[in-house]
């Protein structure tokens, strides 16, 4: 902080790797970073850099808090986009020139965008429950929104939040091709920017609920007010010129925390100097703020230490944190001549003032807004209460071997059958989709868009709004186009890198996609955890709902058929061995909160009665408040995992009926999605009288149980 | 390579690099505007066909206000790319 006070700049010519032609060669790199530092011996092969940084910045932080996860029960959210892909990219384009010769490779663990998240797991931990936010340049703050989430819900007292990105060949030459990279360090708001720099970090805030770190005696930083995520809807690479959704997304972060624009005393801004988002940032500010806007100091740490992507959200939420703490505001590096479209109070040299209450910003791909508001502690009276909801599923549905089914067909897959072939399904997008709007989304893309799009006519859904948003997950992200992406780098040149395909190598690019086509504006985010992707999108769905944060959210997973995958990371990462040939789908749940859905006389299908997760092995002491299983309960487990059994043993559930979804469905790691679809229709359609769906993989794992619909205006109803 | 052909390469080139799926090169008509309404496209398309021509026939696109007349219409890019050929 004392340096970004002082105005030093980062930038420096690129020497993690080298790609002639690629518009600009600076960058704001970490030096001397050494996996050996934090990585068990004879492991460092599997330690990225991000997942060091994502070390060292979380080690701080716990540091900084007086807290071990040992000794405390500490919860965890990593948000990034790239985890080991520097480490792994090179690999990935020399595989493919022979997919036959991919095989199992050790160097491949620190690829999955979990592997950040699973790093500082074994380095910090244990912590008791783990979340990966992958929702491209706005991840960090999400992961920030979402542990706010768990504390206000009661289902944490401590969560440790934020980002690591480590810099890459693949991020580079995205931003490169994209006509988005500053040859020069990168100039905010000014006259003369001509793009982005891009850096690397990782940053991590430990958010307490205030009774927990009184009673421990902590002396808190500053007071997390607000956050909220909005989605524009708009271009899966361009802002909206008006800034009207992240004006919109500020106000909410506002409301959240009770503060109007009066008492606003700073704003973090995104400012990452393309022409594109710093206008429209501006007149998102003017939009929010009125006539105040002019007289708010306004910075960005991007002219400092340049765009760090995924983790920039929660760098850039420290730092305001800071400028709260210690009454002094960091300037903008790089800006001398303000675009007089960008007209605000800008600051040149760092201001010492008193900072009441500040607005951190971040804009991802897609459209993804997130922004968090923070207030210097005792300042505000307490925010307003936001009452726990029920959540009901209302609709649901499936892209799988049997074709495109809404949920009440996806009941099939309960029924004995032949396995399916495996490898790729049968799927004319054209039948489902307008092919010119969706000409920009690939396969995952149109999976996704075209299981919301058949939900949402399930649910009699009508009415789209800012309440109404997605979360999408997918395993490993797009691994497959990376490596054809990546080889033609290494073959043809960084030149020749292709602008329209790097944004559909993030891993938010499915629900940036869908939510652009189907016009959804309230949360989106983009989630990854291996073998239970759908899991963790569903269950983050849900406590999105529960607190209030959206209505109606759909949420679930994409897989793809992948050589990469079957051949290399599923058995590296997951140990999936021996299960024959990889299949695909999507399975998509709408959840919504029980009033939303009463209001709008909807159908409800089941209710969400209980849902867990947890890391380590899943005991029967993490399931001990499990409701007891009525006579015909049914359990569903996604793909194969023997232990979920084992420990249901003893219990009321041992009775029940267990189905394994990738036996009639197809084997990846979307089918616990299709659990929870086929799930919801055996309740609603009296097959069952609960469903408990559990999705196990290695050291972690989710629970979620479906009832009947409540009767009347009961929450939830008891088993 | 005479005109007609350039052209003719341009507008298979076009619907294979922006997936314009259902649309055949007969479609696009050569002296139509390319982005904005017509073909519905964009920027982020013309960054792409930038890139594509500069790969197919090793014309380079410059950037900025020359980029907007080049880019007019299929009759424009095709004698921009026809014009540096002979250049060289």
């Amino acid at each position: 902080m004392d340096r970004l006070l002082a105005g030093d700049r980062a930038f420096q010519h690129l020497t993690l790797f080298s790609l002639p032609e690629a518009r600009s060669s600076i960058a704001a790199e970490i030096h001397d970073l050494s996996a050996a530092e934090v990585a068990p011996e004879g492991e460092t092969e599997a330690w990225s850099r991000t997942d060091t940084m994502a070390v060292l910045a979380a080690r701080d932080a716990l540091t900084g808090a007086g807290v071990h996860a040992s000794s405390l029960p500490i919860d965890l959210i990593v948000g990034g986009t790239t985890a080991g892909m520097f480490e792994t990219e090179d690999l990935l384009a020399k595989l493919s020139n022979d997919p036959s010769a991919i095989k199992p490779l050790n160097r491949m663990i620190s690829h999955p965008l979990t592997a950040p998240a699973d790093h500082v797991d074994a380095a910090l931990g244990p912590f008791r429950r783990v979340r990966t936010v992958c929702s491209a340049c706005s991840s960090g703050a999400s992961a920030v929104a979402l542990g706010a989430v768990w504390l206000k819900l009661g289902r944490s007292e401590r969560v440790l939040a934020g980002g690591a990105d480590g810099l890459c060949r693949l991020t580079y030459s995205g931003f490169a091709a994209l006509g988005a990279l500053s040859p020069e360090p990168c100039r905010p708001f000014d006259r003369r920017r001509s793009g982005l720099s891009l850096g690397e970090a990782a940053a991590f805030l430990l958010l307490e609920t205030e009774a927990a770190a009184r009673a421990r005696g902590a002396v808190p930083l500053a007071e997390l007010r607000g956050w909220a995520i909005g989605s524009e809807g708009h271009h899966i690479t361009n802002p909206e010129r008006d800034g009207h959704t992240a004006a919109r997304v500020m106000m909410q972060a506002l409301a959240r925390g009770g503060l109007t624009p009066a008492d606003i005393d700073y704003v973090n801004a995104h400012g990452t100097a393309t022409p594109l988002n710093d206008v429209m940032e501006t007149a998102a500010i003017r939009r929010c703020f009125g006539a105040r806007a002019a007289h708010i100091p306004v910075s960005t740490i991007k002219g400092q230490v340049g765009h760090t992507l995924g983790a920039a959200g929660a760098l850039e939420a420290a730092v305001t944190v800071l400028a709260i703490h210690r009454g002094a505001v960091p300037p903008t590096g790089g800006l001398e001549e303000v675009d007089p479209e960008c007209t605000l109070d800008h600051v040149y040299t760092a201001r010492k003032m008193p900072v009441r209450a500040a607005v951190s910003s971040s804009f991802g791909f897609g459209g993804m807004d997130t922004v968090l508001t923070f207030a210097k502690c005792e300042t505000f009276g307490p925010p307003p209460d936001v009452a726990q909801r029920g959540v009901v599923i209302t609709g649901g549905a499936t892209v799988g071997p049997l074709g495109v089914y809404t949920s009440a067909q996806s009941l099939e897959y309960l029924s004995p059958g032949p396995p399916p072939d495996g490898g790729s399904i049968a799927f004319r997008a054209a039948d489902h989709l307008d092919l010119t709007r969706a000409r920009r989304l690939d396969r995952a893309g149109r999976f996704g868009t075209v299981a919301i799009e058949k939900a949402l006519a399930e649910a009699q859904f009508t009415a789209p709004s800012h309440r109404t948003g997605a979360i999408l997950g997918a395993s490993f992200g797009n691994v497959d186009a990376s490596t054809a992406y990546m080889k033609r780098i290494y073959a043809k040149g960084a030149k020749y890198a292709s602008p329209a395909d790097f944004p559909n190598l993030l891993p938010s690019s499915p629900v940036g996609h869908a939510s652009i086509y189907l016009g959804l504006h309230g949360p989106a985010l983009a989630m990854s955890d291996l073998n239970v992707t759908a899991e963790t999108a569903m269950t983050t769905a849900i406590e999105l709902v529960a607190a209030g944060e959206a209505d109606h959210l759909f949420a679930g997973s994409v897989e793809e058929t992948s050589p990469m995958i079957e051949r290399c990371l599923g058995p590296v990462c997951e140990g999936i061995v021996d299960r024959g040939p990889r299949s695909e789908g999507a399975a998509v749940a709408l959840f919504e909160s029980q009033s939303a859905a009463q209001e709008r006389g909807a159908s409800i299908l089941a209710s969400v009665a209980y849902w867990t997760s947890w890391r380590g092995e899943l005991t029967p002491a993490i399931v001990a408040d499990l409701p007891a299983a009525p006579a015909d309960a049914i359990v569903l487990v996604g793909r194969r995992a023997a232990s979920v059994v084992n420990v249901l043993k003893g219990t009321s559930w041992q009775r029940a009926t267990v189905y394994t979804l990738s036996d009639r469905a197809g084997d990846h790691e979307g089918a616990g999605g299709f659990a929870v679809i086929a799930g919801a229709a055996a309740v609603a359609q009296k097959k069952a009288g609960a469903a408990l769906i559990v999705g196990k993989a290695k050291n972690r794992g989710y629970a979620v149980l479906l009832a009947p619909p409540p009767v009347g205006g009961e929450s939830a109803r008891l088993l | 390579m005479t005109i007609d052909q350039v052209r003719t390469e341009l507008k298979e080139l076009i619907v294979k690099e922006l997936n314009l799926e259902g649309k055949s090169p007969a479609d696009i008509d050569d002296a139509a505007p390319l982005f904005g309404a017509g073909l519905g496209l964009d920027s982020l398309d013309a960054l792409q066909l930038a890139m594509s021509v500069e790969e197919k026939f090793g014309v380079r696109i410059p950037e900025g206000d020359e980029a907007r007349k080049i880019f007019a219409s299929v009759n424009a890019l095709a004698d921009h790319i026809v014009a540096v050929k002979s250049a060289s």
